[in-house]
């Protein structure tokens, strides 16, 4: 697609056919946002909590997409097939 | 939070309409501002950055149901915007529309039906989860101001602030 024919909200954003796992932290920062919004008795320290739940959720991703990898390219490959 | 466990649960049915029909505006009606405006700015960004990211074509009622249900929490937003689909993208001129191939594949391509504007892959896949993920954390958002047990006190303590 044409950047120069990219109309933005109605078209797909054309980086993220290629950068699409960025994407992951402002859905996770939004689903923090509201979390905390709504779940927090008082809202002291809101920001604060917003910001470790977001690095909390991003950083099990990582760990989770790490040891998926490396069980799918280094363990599982090296089991025997018979 | 309060202990007011003792005290009859009390249901506001206009405060969860409110919330429903535009995000954050449940809490605002309970008298917590700022809880509201907060919740409002999330659910902004998770609808808004879908549409950014996958395009209108990520609400879609007629081909996504199952998806546009979670959506449809969002309120009248993800109406408009599968409405603005419809508009744009299913009733496009003719010029603007692509043939898709014949699905048995014997490479013969069908009447033009598909908008050049249509999303795939990752962008429609990661817009389509945005907008849903927003809508079921209305659900939640909805519930919270229909049952919140320290809704209006917290105004004056800190939490509507």
């Amino acid at each position: 697609m044409s950047l120069l024919a990219y109309t933005p909200f109605i078209d797909p954003l054309p980086a993220a056919y290629e950068l699409w796992w960025l994407s992951a932290i402002p859905l996770l920062f939004g689903i923090s946002m509201i979390y905390k919004a709504y779940r927090m008795p008082v809202l002291d320290g809101y920001w604060r909590q917003v910001g470790v739940m977001t690095a909390q959720i991003l950083v099990a991703m990582i760990l989770f997409a790490v040891s998926l990898s490396v069980l799918v390219v280094w363990i599982v490959p090296r089991l025997p097939v018979e | 939070m309060h202990d007011d466990s003792d005290t009859p649960q009390r249901i506001r049915p206009v405060a969860m309409l409110l919330a429903w029909i535009w995000p954050g505006l449940g809490h605002i009606s309970l008298g917590e501002r700022v809880r509201g405006y907060r919740i409002m700015g999330g659910m902004l960004l998770l609808f808004f950055g879908g549409l950014l990211i996958g395009g209108v074509d990520c609400v879609d009622r007629r081909e996504d149901t199952l998806w546009f249900l979670p959506q449809a929490a969002c309120g009248p937003l993800a109406f408009a915007a599968d409405f603005a689909n419809t508009k744009i993208l299913k009733s496009a001129p003719p010029e603007e529309l692509l043939s898709p191939p014949e699905p048995s594949g014997s490479g013969r391509l069908l009447p033009p039906t598909v908008s050049k504007r249509r999303g795939l892959a990752h962008p429609n896949e990661f817009g389509t989860l945005f907008i849903a993920l927003a809508g079921l954390m209305n659900v939640a958002v909805i519930l919270d101001a229909g049952f919140r047990r320290f809704g209006p006190s917290t105004a004056s303590t800190g939490g509507g602030r």
